[in-house]
């Protein structure tokens, strides 16, 4: 008779502790867990997300190609910009420039030589002229670079350029085509000629490379503004 | 017969005790295994009831059923969840009815005493 109480009370244990866990489970004493809906909410909300997440990569990548793209652009720009600057420059007279050109020596002679004339900030002017008309790009007279604001004027017994004195003999240098600026110089009852005439002593040398120095002052405009065409 | 009665009341008394106050819970998705299990604990125990009533108690019997049942319902339910068919509704059926079928049984045994 004995193992069948036991057994009861086994039994009648068991169910009790089963009844007892049931009822706290089912009255939600417990964190619930999540549930089917939510599960199956979830995964199309995952779904969703790494659609709009491959979606988004999608454009960053497009994103950052145009970035790129935009860089060279921006890289092209400034490349043409600095190329302007240095064009420009060159123009304005404030780089140092090389090239071919003429080397013009113009000396006041000895008077054995028979001068008449000492040399006058005309006759350089007249030179200066004379070569800008036959194509100089850049010029100098005893290393004072001639820019568009220039000036070559007798103050007092010397000549002045840029506002700086200069002394014979004057040297003065051409950047163009040193055929046309020599012949220009040279021709025939020409102005060469005529100085040489008056007794000063001029040489003009043809040369594979002149380097003419850059314009050393500071350029000041305080009047003038550009002006910008309305479109 | 009544030593029988005081213990499983005992027993049961003490297994709900202890039920309610161990720290151990089932997460909810597991509450329905052990509902059923707990429902096929019941069938057993009734039917237990009612084979001491007839006077036919066999104590392995009794034993072996009340635990295979409800592990084999809980597991079958399982099984079927995973399998993506309903077991819980045939189980809980079958296991109503014979519930049912066990206590009118009991009843009839002590109306005719």
């Amino acid at each position: 008779m004995a193992p069948r109480y036991v057994s009861i009370t086994l039994v009648a244990l068991i169910l009790g502790l089963m009844l007892a866990v049931q009822f706290r489970t089912t009255n939600k004493e417990v964190e619930p867990t999540a549930p089917r809906d939510r599960a199956h909410e979830l995964t199309v909300e995952l779904k969703n997300l790494a659609e709009e997440r491959a979606r988004l990569e999608a454009e960053a990548e497009d994103l950052e190609r145009k970035l790129s793209r935009a860089r060279q652009g921006y890289a092209q720009a400034k490349e043409t910009l600095e190329g302007e600057v240095e064009k420009a420059a060159v123009i304005a007279g404030l780089t140092p420039v090389t090239g071919p050109g003429v080397r013009v020596l113009v000396a006041t002679g000895t008077q054995t030589q028979g001068a008449l004339f000492t040399v006058r900030d005309e006759d350089l002017l007249k030179l200066v002229n004379e070569l800008r008309a036959a194509g100089a790009e850049a010029l100098s007279i005893n290393g004072e670079r001639l820019i568009s604001t220039s000036e070559i004027r007798l103050a007092g017994s010397f000549i002045n350029v840029n506002t700086r004195k200069i002394t014979p003999p004057y040297e003065i240098l051409a950047v163009g085509d040193p055929a046309a600026l020599e012949s220009s110089l040279e021709i025939k009852g020409g102005l060469v000629e005529t100085l040489r005439d008056w007794g000063m002593m001029v040489t003009v040398e043809s040369m594979d490379k002149v380097r003419i120095p850059a314009y050393k002052g500071t350029l000041r405009y305080e009047y003038a503004r550009p002006v910008r065409e309305a479109a | 017969m009544w030593l029988g009665i005081w213990l499983a009341a005992i027993g049961l008394v003490l297994g709900i005790a202890i039920g309610f106050n161990v720290p151990l819970v089932f997460p909810q998705a597991y509450g329905k295994y052990m509902g059923l299990a707990v429902l096929a604990a019941l069938d057993s125990v009734f039917g237990g009831v009612r084979a001491s009533m007839e006077g036919r108690f066999d104590n392995a019997i009794f034993l072996s059923g009340f635990f295979s049942n409800a592990l084999l319902a809980a597991g079958l339910v399982f099984i079927g969840d995973r399998l993506g068919v309903e077991l819980y509704t045939a189980a809980i059926v079958a296991f109503g009815v014979r519930l049912f079928q066990n206590l009118g049984t009991i009843r009839r045994h002590l109306l005719k005493k």
